[in-house]
């Protein structure tokens, strides 16, 4: 791949600027920069180049002087990494720093930062689905939060474009609930998961099992190859076979000549211009020199992940904004949300002794939402839905920890696979509540002196009514489907651990009540773009990645027509 | 050669008793060496003949490697040395040491000094009497976990040690880098072994 150009300070105005090279932030400066946009990407992190700077990509647990282990050095720069288990030497290079980058939990929350070019999307789990007019239309109906401004059909097309360039391997049901996307070849189930879905969907009218719609290649696309099953996605893909913007979208954009991406540029604000009514450029703090720059240009994509997004607006204060950037409405910070999960089920499957699979798959089964669709059951006991992940696995020489047997006999026998094991485990939408918020803290710096986030939000009777249904269903569903030594769970985790926040600058139709229109512009300043999760009105109950990357891809077309009819 | 010819003959390689100097021979060969056989990083002498004789007692040599040939002991010392915070360390010094004289009152030695009889008697007894692990659900322990004591975490890691070593990763159980295809459903005899990865 070309080298990136890194050079920003050469020229410090630009057509577009983005903000974050995420996977919002990668759609955002492959579009720009493909419509002939002089695009900046700045970026707080270094630059990861796809395959050049994955140094953990073909490591063997060996091949690590503590397999794996990290050291209280390690350990000491990332609590929040720690605390959600999903840190190891082989991806402790693509988490962020806890301590030179501080929060302050009012309430427990986790938030996981990947502080780099290519961002969470690195590290992400890949798992795409779109969004149907079930959730576009669901504040509506029950009255929480505000109404989207768009409907199913005004992304439909946009979710196929991006499809198309990130490759998503999937089956077609034709679920309304769970629109199809453009797919490649599904993965495979194994034997234990298609008989458990056989089960499943003899004995419940209307539930689905089915292989996890995900962000891998299952045949070679654009120049990437395909999934090779090794399952090492977290320290970056030598093929390029997931989706990150790494491997897909900032190359793409580079080919164009019109990229520019400047990494260790901590964005501090976004700088307002009283007199034109819009944002001229963008305030940077170079996070090596401490160095402060602004970079002008006529559009600005903010793509920095849900709360950093939302921090940057609420920084970037002015007389017009003295609440923060486009914070007309008071609801700029509020009405944050994730997916609630590890609330399900786990047991054990009998026969398939002579049975076994080739190759880690890095996806597993997915049980759509089945309550409170537009036909069929509906609850009394909450409003929304839930949908499972999970999946079949034969158990390895781990059986033996708690085997109540030890010596050369048992030596040997872990040596051979274990009993089939197959679980669910749930994910809840949440609700969008005014009362779950964030705002700036200047009390707690970080450590280039900035206002850090105060993170207040929890579940509420809501998600907590979904999370009681979900056991139970889940329990229920293995009984069904003939489990044994079925244990149902509830980790009663707190916010942030799904990795899904969502919202704090909500789209609306009304900027009474909404931070962003129904093309994610801010209302009162029409030429600042929010593509990511922030943008989020409602959280659905499927994972959101996919529908950042049509938003963006779509917000992007509007912002390159609006430009070029001089209305920005 | 396919890949399951490969692997019979790596396994059979495995099992042959030249390939790998085992501890005894180690210690044969060179009377002037500790009577460790190795300098423990972190472990004293003690904790350290604790550690090898425990990982030993679970893992023995059979046809296949023990984990004294994969040196499952002096990982776990470099692992307590390296990436143990200073409170674990105290506290694996102190388990261990509380194990030893738990076996000296019931025993009349520290471990690594029982026969091989009253060593399986031990861990027996500490089979029946502790608890075991939750199941996980992607790495995480299900539902409310109960404490498992020194016992079931140190067995815990001997297996880690053991099964994690290059020897046994590669060359026992079944190893496939690359596997390049998913089959979600094939004869288990097609594969043989558990696999590594």
């Amino acid at each position: 791949m070309a080298n990136f150009n890194i050079d920003a300070d050469k020229a410090l105005t630009y057509d577009a600027i983005v903000i974050g090279s995420g996977i919002s932030g990668g759609w955002a400066a492959k579009e720009l920069c493909e419509k002939g946009l002089k695009t900046l990407v700045l970026e707080r992190g270094r630059i990861v180049e796809h395959v050049k700077d994955y140094p953990t990509m073909n490591l063997d647990p060996w091949d690590m002087e503590y397999r794996g282990g990290l050291t209280p050095d390690q350990k000491e720069k990332h609590p929040i990494g720690v605390r959600t288990g999903f840190i190891g030497a082989a991806n402790e290079h693509f988490h962020a720093n806890d301590i030179d980058n501080p929060y302050t939990e009012v309430k427990p929350f986790l938030w996981v930062r990947a502080h780099q070019m290519g961002g969470r999307s690195l590290l992400w789990g890949k798992q795409t689905y779109r969004w149907s007019d079930l959730d576009f239309e669901a504040n509506a109906k029950d009255g929480h939060g505000v109404d989207w401004p768009i409907r199913y059909k005004d992304i439909e097309s946009w979710y196929t474009y991006v499809e198309k360039f990130a490759g998503i391997s999937g089956e077609a049901l034709g679920l309304p609930q769970l629109p199809d996307s453009h797919f490649l070849p599904p993965m495979e189930l194994n034997c234990v998961e298609k008989h458990v879905k056989q089960r499943i969907e003899k004995e419940y009218n209307g539930r689905n099992m089915i292989i996890g719609r995900v962000a891998h290649l299952t045949e070679p696309l654009n120049g990437r190859g395909k999934c090779q099953f090794r399952n090492r996605c977290d320290r970056g893909c030598p093929y390029g076979a997931y989706f990150s913007s790494n491997a897909v979208t900032l190359p793409a954009a580079n080919a164009t000549g019109n990229l520019t991406i400047r990494p260790f540029s901590i964005v501090q604000s976004i700088v307002y211009d009283e007199a034109l009514g819009k944002a001229t450029g963008v305030r940077i703090i170079d996070s090596e020199t401490n160095e402060e720059i602004i970079y002008q240009a006529k559009i600005i994509f903010c793509n920095a992940s849900t709360l950093s997004t939302t921090q940057i607006l609420m920084n970037s204060t002015s007389s017009r904004f003295p609440n923060g950037l486009g914070n007309d409405s008071g609801e700029l910070g509020h009405n944050l949300m994730d997916h609630t999960y590890r609330v399900g089920a786990s047991g054990l499957v009998d026969g398939f002794d002579d049975q076994y699979y080739k190759g880690r798959r890095p996806n597993g089964i997915y049980i759509p939402r089945y309550v409170n669709l537009k036909d069929g059951p509906q609850s009394d006991k909450f409003v929304r839905g839930f949908g499972y992940q999970g999946g079949g696995s034969r158990a390895g020489w781990g059986q033996g920890t708690n085997r109540k047997d030890f010596g050369g006999e048992f030596k040997d026998k872990i040596m051979n696979p274990g009993p089939w094991e197959f679980f669910i485990t749930g994910f809840a939408e949440a609700l969008p509540n005014h009362e779950n918020k964030v705002y700036l803290n200047k009390e707690v710096l970080d450590k280039w002196g900035q206002p850090t986030l105060s993170i207040d939000a929890e579940w509420g009777p809501n998600e907590l009514a979904i999370n009681a249904q979900m056991r139970i269903d889940a329990r229920e569903m293995l009984e069904r489907a003939g489990l044994k030594e079925i244990v149902d769970f509830d980790n009663k985790h707190e916010m942030g651990y799904g990795i899904h926040e969502m919202g704090t600058a909500r789209m609306g139709k009304d900027p009474k009540t909404s931070v962003l229109n129904g093309m994610n512009q801010i209302h009162a300043c029409k030429n600042v773009f929010v593509t990511d999760g922030a943008a989020m009105a409602s959280s659905s109950c499927v994972n959101p990645s996919l529908t950042y990357m049509a938003l963006t891809a779509r917000a992007a077309d509007h912002a390159v027509s609006e430009l070029k009819k001089l209305n920005l | 050669m396919n890949r399951r010819d490969a692997l019979r003959k790596t396994g059979m390689l495995a099992g042959s008793a030249v390939a790998i100097p085992s501890l005894f021979s180690l210690l044969q060969s060179c009377s002037q060496t500790p009577r460790l056989g190795w300098v423990p990083q972190f472990l004293n002498e003690d904790q350290a003949q604790f550690i090898s004789s425990f990982v030993d007692t679970i893992l023995p040599k059979t046809e296949t490697p023990g984990a004294l040939d994969v040196k499952t002991d002096i990982f776990l010392d470099l692992v307590y040395a390296k990436t143990y915070s200073t409170e674990g360390q105290a506290k694996v010094k102190a388990d261990i040491d509380q194990f030893n004289a738990d076996c000296k009152t019931k025993y009349g030695k520290v471990f690594a000094e029982l026969s091989s009889e009253d060593k399986t008697a031990c861990l027996k007894d500490q089979e029946a009497t502790t608890a075991t692990f939750n199941r996980g659900v992607w790495g995480t322990a299900v539902g409310a976990q109960e404490p498992v004591g020194f016992y079931r975490q140190l067995k815990s890691q001997a297996l880690w040690g053991y099964f994690s070593s290059e020897e046994i990763g590669k060359n026992v159980l079944s190893y496939d880098p690359i596997p390049g295809e998913y089959l979600g459903c094939i004869p288990v005899s097609e594969v043989g072994k558990v696999w590594s990865l």
